[in-house]
């Protein structure tokens, strides 16, 4: 009796336990709004792979961390100071014991390292480094300029080029359609941001002096998140704004729309304001 | 020997990279010259005069070492101070040479004649300790875009429109005041609040941080402009007064179209969102009237506001599409519509229009916002009905 008040007192409301169960508490929590516990579902056509990717490689971490703690918990057990038992000091140096790491070791690279690498790299190739030809049709291009603090979005508008009256220029917001590939070219004005779209499951550095490349194309309409994943300056987390995915009849009529009033809007004596680049591969 | 042989090549090669890199930065010194360094700027590459955002001076001073006099509000403002800080402020038939006025006893707000201009007028005293604080935090947060100076010309600002205020224009769009000059108060109310769609984010600042920057671009004004012309009036934001719809909002909406299209004539620079033939029995015209073309577009018009020696050219707003900058609750609208936004086309309504005719458009132009502005597909329909026979 005695012991279970003092595990109660002791144990229980130790720092440790009181913040494992806190965090059950706030899984509790999250689970009763009905909000997701891990990361949030992607909403971009290749956004599974991350997803897998990142279920692999907790799988797997998972599973070593129980395989070390349970080779860890045996000979704490077996071994404990008792009577009649004697521990043996012994410093690993036999072959035998280097047989087992080196046989330990080749097998950890293969199966964790060596597994997530391939999976990573075909990844890589078949889907992030992907990224569209400049003419392949049905593509929607945007050019992305950020600067301190803000994303400024231009898309071509309905004519479908660069630099004309009718591009469509966006901060910190970008329309894009659902089902179609999204293409972006980035820069920067002044320091080195980069381009997160979670949801999307897209990074992208944006260096000021050189034009990068990314894309992904949304499978799923709704509101998302545009985030700056590079610390830029002193208001870098006021940086963020919204992708917002609609569905092909509602975009171009969006496009429609927005298109006529870019070019109502456009001043081609303010030269200064037009900054559009051409597209090369 | 073939040791100390190769030592010799190190050192070589060493020699000639510091060497090398000596010279890039001389090439890189004159190819960013300082503003008033004469002999940088013969060696400068042409473009760098023409293009200020690209200017990256060295040496930045983060002081001020003087203080300087600044336009401080009227006699309104001191009148209200004074109920608050009783002891502070006190008004004398004599303030100054036989002139009746407020006297300051910390001596920070002063009556002042200008013997130039033949003017009384109040004037505040900002000091040194403050203007550094204010030009410290102004480089940190405001220079990326307004640039080092203030003038609109930082390196983030450039291609950007909305372009960045230049300091030394006294042009505030959205302070939201009918005097010529805002009121410390309301700049501070701005840049807590941002500017909706553009790169002016909503600064998290103390109170404090926020009246040392403001005193600090204050003191950016040329001599006799802005806060240094001593017969520009300073005044406080326009305050909405009670809403004369509450629980009438259908009414309010029906009696802000026609405002809308028939009175103020928003139409005139917004777009219309009324079909031309169902005009005329809306506003009460003679049948038949001829409207400008195109009216679902809004007009392109010319501001004051020069960016690199040009009036940049401003859209108004169409209420179905685009981001509103100061707010499009009904207040907000209430607010900006009633003091307009200052070198703009867009003229203060108050006044022009009753108190009730200004809520009932914030009305209207909130009941456009809320039926189309996030719903494309709906504004299209609008779109199609309005330019149908245009």
């Amino acid at each position: 009796m005695n012991r279970i008040a003092n595990f109660l007192t002791g144990r229980l409301l130790s720092a440790r336990w009181s913040s494992a169960l806190a965090v059950l508490l706030l899984a509790g929590v999250a689970e009763a709004q009905g909000k997701r516990w891990g990361p949030m579902p992607p909403a971009s056509d290749y956004g599974y792979r991350f997803s897998e990717l990142f279920w692999l490689i907790t799988t797997l971490c998972t599973i070593s961390f129980a395989i070390v703690v349970i080779l860890i918990a045996i000979p704490m057990l077996r071994d404990r100071d008792r009577k009649g038992h004697k521990a043996k000091y012994d410093h690993g140096s036999a072959l035998h014991d280097k047989r087992l790491t080196a046989v330990i070791s080749v097998i950890t690279f293969v199966v964790l390292d060596a597994w997530v690498l391939v999976i990573a790299m075909r990844d890589l190739r078949e889907a992030y480094w992907n990224v569209p030809e400049v003419d392949e049709p049905g593509v929607y291009q945007v050019e992305v300029l950020a600067q301190q603090w803000a994303w400024n979005f231009r898309a071509a508008g309905e004519d479908g080029e660069f630099g004309t009256a009718d591009d469509i220029l966006e901060t910190n917001h970008l329309t894009v359609p659902e089902g179609r590939s999204v293409s972006f070219q980035l820069t920067s004005k002044d320091v080195i941001h980069s381009l997160f779209l979670p949801e999307m499951r897209m990074k992208r550095d944006v260096n000021p002096g050189a034009i990068n490349e990314a894309w992904f194309k949304p499978i799923q309409s709704g509101e998302f998140t545009i985030l700056c994943a590079e610390l830029c300056g002193y208001a870098h987390y006021q940086m963020h704004g919204h992708v917002t995915v609609l569905p092909e009849a509602e975009f171009d009529a969006w496009e429609a729309g927005a298109s006529q009033l870019a070019a109502a809007g456009y001043d081609p004596e303010d030269e200064e304001a037009h900054w559009a680049w051409d597209w090369e591969q | 020997m073939s040791r100390s042989l190769t030592q010799l090549a190190c050192l070589a090669v060493v020699a000639v990279g510091t060497l090398s890199s000596f010279k890039a930065l001389s090439l890189f010194s004159s190819s960013a010259p300082q503003e008033d360094d004469a002999q940088g700027a013969e060696h400068a590459a042409p473009a760098a005069d023409e293009r200020p955002h690209m200017r990256a001076p060295r040496g930045v001073s983060l002081t001020v070492s003087e203080g300087t006099w600044l336009r401080a509000p009227g006699e309104e403002w001191i009148e209200q101070q004074a109920e608050v800080e009783a002891g502070r402020w006190s008004y004398s038939e004599d303030a100054l040479d036989g002139e009746p006025g407020w006297i300051d006893s910390t001596g920070f707000v002063q009556l002042r004649y200008d013997a130039e201009e033949d003017i009384y007028a109040y004037w505040q005293w900002v000091g040194p300790e403050q203007l550094t604080r204010g030009r410290r935090d102004f480089v940190q947060f405001c220079s990326s875009c307004h640039g080092l100076e203030g003038d609109g010309y930082g390196r983030s600002g450039q291609w950007l429109r909305p372009s960045p205020r230049d300091f030394r224009q006294q042009n505030f769009k959205f302070t939201k005041v009918l005097a010529n000059l805002p009121t410390d108060a309301a700049l501070k109310k701005l840049i807590h609040r941002g500017l909706d769609g553009t790169p002016m984010l909503p600064w998290a600042l103390s109170d404090e941080q926020l009246t040392d920057i403001v005193q600090y671009f204050k003191s950016l004004s040329p001599a006799g402009v802005a806060w240094r012309n001593p017969f520009l009036s300073i005044g406080d934001a326009v305050v909405a007064p009670p809403d004369p719809w509450g629980g009438r909002e259908g009414y309010a909406v029906e009696r802000g179209k026609k405002v809308y299209h028939g009175n103020a004539q928003c139409m005139l620079c917004h777009p219309g969102y009324v079909h031309p033939s169902e005009l005329p029995a809306l506003i009460g015209d003679p049948e038949g009237t001829r409207y400008r073309e195109n009216l679902y577009l809004p007009v392109l018009k010319e501001s004051e506001y020069t960016v690199l020696g040009e009036k940049v050219k401003i859209l108004p707003p169409d209420f179905t599409f685009h981001t509103l900058r100061a707010g499009s609750t009904t207040q907000d609208l209430f607010e900006t519509i009633a003091a307009g936004i200052k070198g703009t086309a867009m003229p203060a309504w108050k006044g022009a229009l009753s108190d009730e005719d200004l809520w009932a458009l914030a009305y209207y132009v909130e009941s456009l916002i809320t039926a189309y502005k996030d719903d494309p597909a709906a504004r299209q329909g609008l779109m199609e009905s309005l330019r149908a026979d245009q």
